[in-house]
C-alpha cells in the first residue's frame, strides 16, 4: 500500500523556492501497476524521490509498504527497488561489479546466482564483465532495471524505465513489468509513452504543475473525458477535436461538421492532452 | 551482520581504486610531488634550516608522510563524493540502501585511509631509496592512522557540503594547502611568528607532525594524541550527521 496525502515538496531557499509538488494525495493498493503521467516538470520525479526516501517532503505525509518516509525510511529501503530517471550506475565498474555492490549493500542472499538471473532477464549476460562506460544508452537502462530487480522488491519505482529502448526490448520490459504486477507486487512508473501506460497500468494518475488532475483506471479516465473523439481538419488546416461521451453524440457532432472527419475511440493520449492542456 | 555493513561501500571504492592504480599516470603523479619536495627542500633549501641537530632529510621525511597522507586521504574522498552526489548520482545508491549513515561514513573513511596509507608507503619507499633507512615507531604508525582517519572524515564533510566541484578546490586552498606548509612539515612550528603559531597549534596536522616524530611518549605527545583523537571523533560524527541529513 502506498499512501500519499497532502504531499508538498519545494526546492531552494524560502522566498525564491520552486514548488515541485503541491498538495498531492493518492492511494495505491498492493499489486497495482500504477502509471504516473504528466508533462515535463509536472513533479513526477520529485514525487518518486520523496516516496523512495531520497528527498524529505516539505509538507504532508507519505508512506510506502506501511512505513512512513520520514519516520522509518530504513524499512522502506529494504522493500523497494528504484530505476531512476537519471542513470546512477558506476561508469568505471563492470555490470557485474555494479550489481555486486548493490547486492552486498542490500544483503541479498545467493547473490552470484541472483546476479546471473537478473542479467539474463534483461539480456545482458554477455556484457557482464564489460565496463558500464562502454554501454549504449539502452544497455544502461537495462542494467538499471536488472539492479532494481536484484532484491525482489515489494514495491518497484520506475522513472521512465523504457526511455531510449528499442521496440523489442521495450516490449520485453513490458512483459517483465506485467509479470511483477501479477506476482502481487506494486509498480509505480512514470512514462511519456502513453501507449505504454495504456498497455501496462491498472491505475493512472495524471499530474500537472505539482497537482494530481486525474486518478483512475485507463477506462475510467476515458469515460471521464468521453469515449469517442471526432477529429476534423478546419479550413485553415488546424486539427480540431471533439470529445463525445458515446457514439450517438459523436455521430450527431459529426453530422454538423463539414470537410474531412474521422470518428474514433478516445485514447489515453486524448485524456492527457485534454487534462493537462499540453502535448507530450 | 551490521558490523560489516560498511564493507560494500569500501569495496566499491577499492574496485574503482584498483582501476586507477593500473593507469600509468596515477603512480607517477603520486610519486612525483613528494619527490619534488624531497629534492628541493631535503637536498637543496633545507640544508640551511636548523632542526635541532638531526639531518634535515631525517626531519623532513616523516613530515612528508604526514602531509601526503593528509592530502591523499582528504582529496580523494572529498572530490569523489562531490562528483558522486552532483554529477554521477552514484551516491544515491548508498542512500537508498538499508545501511546506516555511519556505515556509509566508515566505508568512505576506510577507503580514504587506504589511499592515504598507499601514498605514505610510496614516500617511505622513496625515503628508503634516498637515505637507506626509514625509522618507523609505534607513534609514527598511530599518528599516521589517526591522520588518515581524520582527514578522510574531513573529506566526507566537505564532500557533503560542496555545491559543485569548484567548491572542492576552494576548500582545499583554504584548509589543506596552508596546513601542508605551516604545520611543521618543512620547518618546526616554533620558527613561525607568534600569532601564526597560535593558530597553527590548533590545527590537526601540527599534532600529527609532533606525534609522528616522537620516539618516546612525553607530555607533548599525549596532548597531540588527544587532540588528534578529538578531531577524529568530531569530524567523524559531523560527517555521519551530514549523511543522515542528506536529501535531494
Ligand atoms: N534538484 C532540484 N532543484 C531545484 N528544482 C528542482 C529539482 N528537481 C526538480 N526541480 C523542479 O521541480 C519541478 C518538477 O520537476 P520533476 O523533475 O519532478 O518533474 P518531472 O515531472 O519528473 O518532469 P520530466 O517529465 O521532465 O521528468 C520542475 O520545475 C523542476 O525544475
Ligand atoms: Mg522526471
Amino acid at each position: 500500500m502506498i499512501e500519499v496525502s497532502e504531499l508538498r515538496k519545494s526546492y531552494g531557499e524560502k522566498g525564491r523556492s520552486i514548488i515541485a509538488v503541491d498538495g498531492l494525495s493518492f492511494r495505491i493498493r498492493p499489486g497495482t501497476v500504477f502509471g504516473l503521467l504528466g508533462p515535463n516538470g509536472a513533479g513526477k520525479t520529485t514525487t518518486i524521490r520523496v516516496m523512495t526516501t531520497l528527498s524529505d517532503p516539505s509538507g504532508g505525509a507519505c508512506s510506502v509498504a506501511g512505513f512512513d518516509v520520514t519516520r522509518d525510511p530504513a524499512s522502506i529501503k529494504e522493500r523497494i527497488g528504484v530505476v531512476p530517471q537519471e542513470n546512477n550506475l558506476d561508469r568505471e565498474l563492470s555490470a557485474y561489479e555494479n550489481l555486486l555492490i548493490y547486492g552486498l549493500l542490500h544483503r541479498v542472499t545467493g547473490l552470484r546466482k541472483k546476479i546471473s538471473e537478473v542479467l539474463s532477464v534483461v539480456e545482458l549476460d554477455e556484457s557482464r564483465e564489460r565496463v558500464v562506460q562502454d554501454f549504449s544508452g539502452g544497455m544502461k537502462r537495462r542494467l538499471l532495471l536488472a539492479r532494481a530487480l536484484l532484491t525482489d522488491p515489494e514495491v518497484l519505482f520506475l522513472d521512465e524505465p523504457t526511455i531510449g529502448l528499442d521496440p523489442q526490448i521495450r516490449r520485453h520490459f513490458w512483459n517483465v513489468i506485467r509479470k511483477i504486477g501479477m506476482d502481487g507486487r506494486t509498480v509505480v512508473m512514470t512514462t511519456h509513452y502513453i501507449e505504454e501506460a495504456e498497455a501496462l497500468c491498472d491505475m493512472v494518475g495524471i499530474m500537472s504543475k505539482g497537482k494530481m488532475v486525474a486518478f483512475d483506471t485507463v477506462k475510467g479516465l476515458k469515460k471521464l473525458v468521453g469515449e469517442y473523439v471526432v477529429d476534423t481538419i478546419t479550413e485553415d488546416g488546424r486539427l480540431e477535436q471533439f470529445m463525445c461521451c458515446d457514439r450517438r453524440e459523436a455521430d450527431s457532432v459529426a453530422s454538423g461538421l463539414q470537410g474531412r472527419l474521422t470518428i474514433r475511440r478516445s485514447s489515453l493520449e486524448d485524456v492527457f492532452v485534454k487534462l493537462t492542456g499540453a502535448r507530450i | 551482520m551490521n558490523t560489516m555493513s560498511w564493507y560494500p561501500v569500501f569495496l566499491r571504492e577499492m574496485l574503482l581504486f584498483r582501476r586507477k592504480l593500473f593507469r600509468v599516470g596515477y603512480l607517477f603523479s603520486a610519486m612525483v610531488v613528494p619527490m619534488i619536495y624531497l629534492v628541493t627542500f631535503g637536498l637543496g633549501l633545507g640544508r640551511t634550516i636548523d632542526v635541532g641537530g638531526m639531518s634535515y632529510v631525517a626531519y623532513l621525511l616523516p613530515g612528508l608522510v604526514a602531509m601526503s597522507s593528509m592530502n591523499n586521504s582528504y582529496s580523494w574522498v572529498s572530490s569523489a563524493l562531490t562528483l558522486n552526489r552532483h554529477y554521477f548520482k552514484t551516491f544515491q545508491v548508498f542512500v537508498l540502501a538499508p545501511v546506516s549513515p555511519s556505515a556509509i561514513m566508515l566505508g568512505e573513511v576506510f577507503a580514504g585511509m587506504v589511499k592515504g596509507l598507499f601514498a605514505s608507503l610510496l614516500i617511505i619507499c622513496t625515503g628508503f631509496l634516498f637515505t637507506g633507512m626509514f625509522v618507523t615507531t609505534l607513534f609514527f604508525l598511530v599518528a599516521l592512522l589517526l591522520n588518515c582517519f581524520l582527514f578522510a572524515s574531513l573529506g566526507v564533510i566537505t564532500g557533503m557540503l560542496a555545491k559543485s566541484h569548484e567548491d572542492t578546490s576552494t576548500y582545499n586552498n583554504f584548509f589543506i594547502l596552508p596546513m601542508a606548509f605551516f604545520c611543521g612539515t618543512f620547518i618546526p612550528v616554533d620558527r613561525l611568528p607568534a600569532m601564526l603559531g597560535t593558530v597553527v597549534a590548533m590545527l590537526p596536522l601540527t599534532h600529527t607532525n609532533i606525534l609522528i616524530r616522537k620516539t618516546a611518549l612525553d607530555n607533548e605527545g599525549v596532548v597531540s594524541l588527544s587532540v588528534l583523537v578529538c578531531y577524529a571523533v568530531v569530524f567523524f560524527s559531523i560527517g555521519s550527521r551530514l549523511i543522515r541529513k542528506y536529501s535531494e
